[in-house]
């Protein structure tokens, strides 16, 4: 699994810490189990699958996922001890006290008290210590510092949106994206989770664990990463049909590479000069239906005014993925597919931490992007993923519908976005 | 209502002041004397019988649970899965938690709980017989309602903890969460009937001599557990009621738009949730609790602390729900209580493994299936229960939440614990109520196939589980080290079918014997195994009087003082004669009634007419309901006494008061 080096850059150590717990996890479970040899086997493939996960919850890129592995590990391990103990305590009454010819009826003996309260007591003494740090733990996590950067994070059925509210974009409102949420590294950076629809929870195993995302509420969540890379994550309270197709990335970049990020981010696109060009014809005939619900920071009617999209008559959740920057990130419909060809995000997904910065600013140029996934995007959006795009009871619907796109108006459709970088 | 005898015969009526017979007095109906046939099972009140219903109708609906988690596997055996649509998955894994909770597991231990309960504590029934029916058929009901919806539009997709507003309207459009809110009202009925029915009759009911400290193991769990659905039901239905309200007449009880906070239907069913976890495997720790003492020839290591453990675990598993929130957004205070709450409780259930490995030490085991399985209960429960340990450490459960980590864990106690109790419950009273042993070296190919099967499925969801995968997903992607594990997994989920196939050929297998089994096969403990096999209608030649915690065994055996040996002094066959000529001259026993099948029967016709909006059907449940409350209070106590065949009083069974 050669392309989940990012995961565990430079730092090979890391990787040795996250696998760790689970591979004495199995070594535990494998001493109890009769056939043991199967079970080895098992472990050891537990042990080379695992360490690799790029959503093992073992990982410790971000301080908050740090403090959690070092509470984790050492409740594993005392649990699998435990479970040893137990299970020779069991195996040996099973061979011990097993019917023999001759034995007698054994004495009728009701309970020792002093060996219930004992085990009792010796059983709340390893508790104690666990609930202590346990408790200290859930309120470092719970502090965020006051300096942060902060991000709002809104789930809706099923992507994620982002928004910065201290930075502007193109539009001069705060800069908002989609899929990918790009934060700078070694910078305490605050999440304000909400929803706009049903219940999500947001997770980058990672940097922190879960925060649902409720309607209604803003949850505070805190994540830091330490390399630049990419760290996977998917949606994980069930959110009706395409929950499984709810995924998101943190996409972390040093102080310098998240500037540069922020300065492209903020520029508006501009309408394609030749009205005649594929881009042009994308622009004017099909671009106009995009933007009835998706925000395009600089595409501008006849009059030269800025459309503002009103995703609100036509979803229920009332938002799409802002496209203004589409070609700057590497996945799309909700982080589900790749936009990149399989060379160009392996490279990415590959790069080391010094490299990788420098790797995604490239964005998906049009020698990268992969053409027929996004082709078949958008000649039938709701056959690639799962969504409800007929109208509701209230007339609204949820996820894209099939635009009935003919094959050059796709064409031209895809010119344009190519331009949007 | 309670029992109703048999005609008084006539110095009774004479002493009663009158010649007032039933129809006289209460007009036309009748009520059904069949003892045989059909007739016999449909208008029964006899728990014995509704508790053979109950398990059949049980076993069921496991089937048809498993055969949908067998959809999930097979779905999920590699990435992509083409074999269901992202909303029929989600409609699969819905319902598959629903039935096995609510009609599989819960009416399970229903089942043993009817049939054994009053022949532990020594009486002829339970406290209200009609009660008790009307229960099996609401249950029955409702668990039909819940799977219409499959025949009509779809089963309900919100997942079974339906979470708020993803259950509204807007976001299922289709009947199914209206199927299922309704079905779930109707069971719920059944089991608060049922649970207030179980605590008269084993706070009223024991037999002389029976204090609660001398009551069998198993009824205590029982007690327990009824005690939790009286309080836990009534939770759920307030939140149905309030979800009912929402969809169908546009409340907006969790509309956030106007103000709703979702996390109150999360609270709501979790309070009713955590509870029910117990609901679901005290009875089967009751179970093994009977089975390891037999089996280990030694009573129960610390009886008590086994009942006080079990009432600790009934009190504490009310202060724990929001460990199902960890990730909701509750504050800090609130997750580290309820995270050292969750850790504590992890206590009486530690005693509880404690006791029983205490009962097996210094014993004499034999190995008989019911064992394997009880012994199996103790090993994979301790597994569901350490993983259960590491998630109420609350900052690594926002990492293990929603994953496969959680299912691996809740199938390890559910299964290995609440599932494997009852297969230990199956061979160990089968020849009780069958008269028939179980086929025991097909048994233990039943344990070990299951074993294998239960571990190759839920063992590897351990692994996907810390690699991140989530739950209710109906697909997954390459690349993130899922692949293999999925694939044991759904092996895995074969072989577990096939253990389970194992048991209904055992099943059919035995029924094809004769009914030979002997009175007392595995040398029991408790008060059930004092009578014959199965019992008779009345359960008892004579209410047993009781002396001691497992006072059948100690009417077998006595100690000798001087050297403490346990000698034999008689056989069950020579106790059983004893009863048998000191059989009791008077026996009140309830007569089956029509009314408890007509008054259930309106509940699902109440459903459809709010399900569908349609009145007339609503009103026409209503009134069958009236129908049937009305028919149910005015029906003579008892047949009349030419309605018997053969007539009252000249068989032992209709011996008539006097």
């Amino acid at each position: 699994m050669s392309h989940e080096r990012s995961l565990r850059p430079a730092d090979e150590s890391g990787g040795t810490v996250a696998t760790g717990p689970m591979e004495r996890e199995y070594r535990m479970r494998n001493g109890v189990r009769r056939a043991g040899g199967a079970a080895a086997a098992l472990a050891a493939l537990a042990l080379l699958s695992g360490c690799g996960a790029r959503q093992s919850i073992f990982q410790t890129k971000g301080d908050a996922s740090q403090k959690i592995n070092d509470l984790q590990v050492p409740v594993f391990l005392v649990a699998g001890v435990v479970g040893v103990v137990v299970f020779a305590a069991i195996g040996f009454a099973l061979w011990k006290f097993r019917d023999r010819p001759g034995r007698q009826i054994p004495v009728q003996s009701h309970g020792k008290k002093a060996v219930e309260i004992g085990l009792t007591v010796l059983s709340a003494t390893i508790l104690l210590p666990i609930a202590v740090l346990t408790v200290s733990t859930i309120f470092q996590l719970a502090k965020s510092p006051d300096n942060a950067l902060v991000v709002r994070v809104t789930g809706q059925q099923w992507w994620w949106e982002y928004t910065y509210p201290s930075i502007n974009g193109a539009s001069g409102r705060p800069l908002v994206t989609s899929g990918e949420l790009v934060i700078p590294t070694n910078t305490a950076v605050k999440l304000e989770i909400t929803s706009r629809d049903v219940i999500h929870s947001f997770w980058i195993p990672a940097l922190n664990g879960k925060k649902d995302a409720v309607p209604g509420r803003v949850h505070p969540l805190r994540l830091e990463a330490n390399d630049p890379g990419v760290y996977f994550g998917q949606c994980t309270e069930f959110c009706g049909l395409s929950h499984a197709n709810m995924r998101q990335q943190v996409i972390a970049l040093n102080q310098g590479d998240f500037d540069t990020w922020v300065a492209n981010q903020q520029k508006p696109v501009t309408k394609p000069t030749d009205a005649t060009s594929p881009a042009g014809k994308g622009y004017d005939a099909v671009g106009a239906r995009c933007v009835a619900c998706h925000q395009v920071d600089g595409y501008t009617d006849t009059d030269g005014k800025q459309v503002d999209a009103a995703a609100d008559e036509q979803l229920v959740s009332g938002a799409a993925p802002n496209l203004t920057h589409l070609m700057s990130r590497s996945s799309f419909a909700g982080a589900n597919f790749d936009l990149r060809t399989q060379e160009c995000i392996d490279r990415l997904h590959n790069a080391t931490p010094e490299q990788f910065g420098a790797e995604y600013l490239k964005g998906t140029p049009p020698e990268c992007l992969d053409r027929a996934k996004l082709e078949a995007w958008l000649r039938n959006a709701p056959g690639m993923k799962a969504m409800a795009p007929d109208p509701g009871p209230n007339g609204l619907r949820r996820g894209m519908p099939n635009l009935g796109l003919s094959e050059p108006q796709i064409d031209e459709l895809i010119a344009y976005l190519s331009k949007l970088s | 209502m309670a029992i109703i005898e048999q005609p008084l015969g006539p110095l009774e009526l004479a002493r009663a002041g009158g010649g007032v017979t039933p129809s006289s007095a209460m007009g036309v109906f009748r009520r059904p004397v069949a003892t045989q046939g059909w007739r016999a099972w449909l208008f029964t009140v006899d728990h014995k019988k509704l508790g053979i219903m109950y398990g059949v109708a049980a076993f069921a609906f496991f089937i048809i649970g498993g055969s949908e988690a067998l959809l999930i596997r097979l779905q999920l055996a590699q990435p992509n899965g083409k074999v269901l649509s992202a909303s029929v998955y989600n409609q699969m894994f819905t319902m598959h938690a629903t039935t096995m909770i609510f009609l599989f597991v819960m009416p399970m231990a229903a089942a043993f709980a009817n049939y054994f309960v009053p022949l532990q504590i020594g009486a002829r029934d339970v406290a209200f017989p009609r009660i008790n029916a009307f229960g099996f058929w609401a249950f029955l009901f409702g668990g039909l309602l819940l799977n219409l919806s499959w025949f009509l539009g779809g089963g309900a997709d919100g997942g079974w903890f339906m979470y708020a507003p993803n259950s509204g309207v807007q976001f299922s459009p289709g009947h199914g969460i209206d199927f299922w809110v309704m079905s779930l009202l109707v069971t719920g009925i059944a089991s608060l009937t049922g649970s207030i029915n179980l605590i008269v009759t084993l706070l009223n009911m024991r037999a002389p001599g029976m204090k609660l400290m001398r009551m069998p193991i198993f009824s205590w769990m029982v007690f327990v557990v009824q005690f939790l659905l009286v309080f836990a039901v009534p939770v759920i239905t307030v939140a149905l009621v309030l979800l009912s309200f929402q969809r169908t007449f546009g409340a907006q009880f969790f509309t956030v738009q106007a103000g709703a906070d979702p996390l109150l239907w999360q609270h709501l069913f979790w309070i009713f949730g955590h509870p029910e976890v117990y609901i679901l495997v005290l009875p089967s720790f009751g179970i093994i609790s009977e089975v390891l003492p037999v089996f280990s020839r030694k009573p129960l290591f610390g009886y008590p602390f086994v009942v006080f453990s079990g009432i600790a675990i009934g009190f504490m598993g009310w202060g724990v729900w929001a460990h199902h929130m960890f990730a909701s957004g509750l504050g800090p205070i609130s997750v580290a209580v309820f995270s050292v709450t969750t850790m504590f409780i992890a206590l009486p259930t530690g005693v509880k493994i404690i006791n029983w490995i205490g009962t097996m030490w210094g014993g004499r085991l034999t190995f008989t299936t019911a064992m394997l399985f009880a012994v199996g209960l103790v090993t994979q429960f301790t597994i569901g229960g350490l993983s259960g340990v590491t998630h109420a450490v609350s900052p690594s459960d926002t990492q293990q939440t929603d994953t496969y980590w959680i299912v691996a864990h809740f199938h390890y106690v559910l299964f290995g614990g609440a599932v494997f109790g009852l297969f230990a419950g199956f061979y160990y009273w089968w020849p009780k109520v069958f008269g028939r042993l179980l086929d025991e070296k097909l048994g233990k190919w039943n344990f070990w196939v299951m074993v294998i099967g239960m571990n190759l499925t839920f063992g590897p969801m351990h692994i996907v589980g810390l690699q991140g995968q989530p739950r209710r997903m109906y697909n997954y992607q390459a690349g993130y080290g899922h692949e293999i594990w999925n694939l044991l997994e759904t092996i895995g989920s074969l072989i577990l079918a096939i253990g389970v196939l194992l048991f209904i050929i055992n099943v059919v297998k035995t029924n094809r014997r004769p009914a030979d089994a002997p009175l007392d096969p595995w040398d029991a403990r408790s008060l059930e195994w004092i009578t014959s096999s199965p019992p008779k209608e009345y359960n008892f030649e004579r209410v047993p009087t009781v002396h001691t915690l497992d006072e059948f065994f100690h009417r077998k055996y006595q100690e000798n003082h001087e050297t403490g040996e346990i000698v034999k002094v008689t056989t069950a066959e020579e106790l059983l004669a004893i009863e048998e000529a000191n059989t009791d001259a008077n026996m009140h026993m309830p007569s089956p009634s029509y009314w408890p099948m007509v008054l259930a029967g309106a509940l699902p016709v109440l459903a459809l007419g709010t399900i569908y909006k349609t009145y007339l059907i609503a009103i026409i449940g209503g009134l069958i309901a009236i129908v049937g409350a009305y028919g149910w209070a005015n029906e003579p106590s008892v047949a009349e006494p030419g309605d018997y065949d053969p007539p009252a009083g000249t068989s032992k069974e209709l011996a008539p008061l006097g």
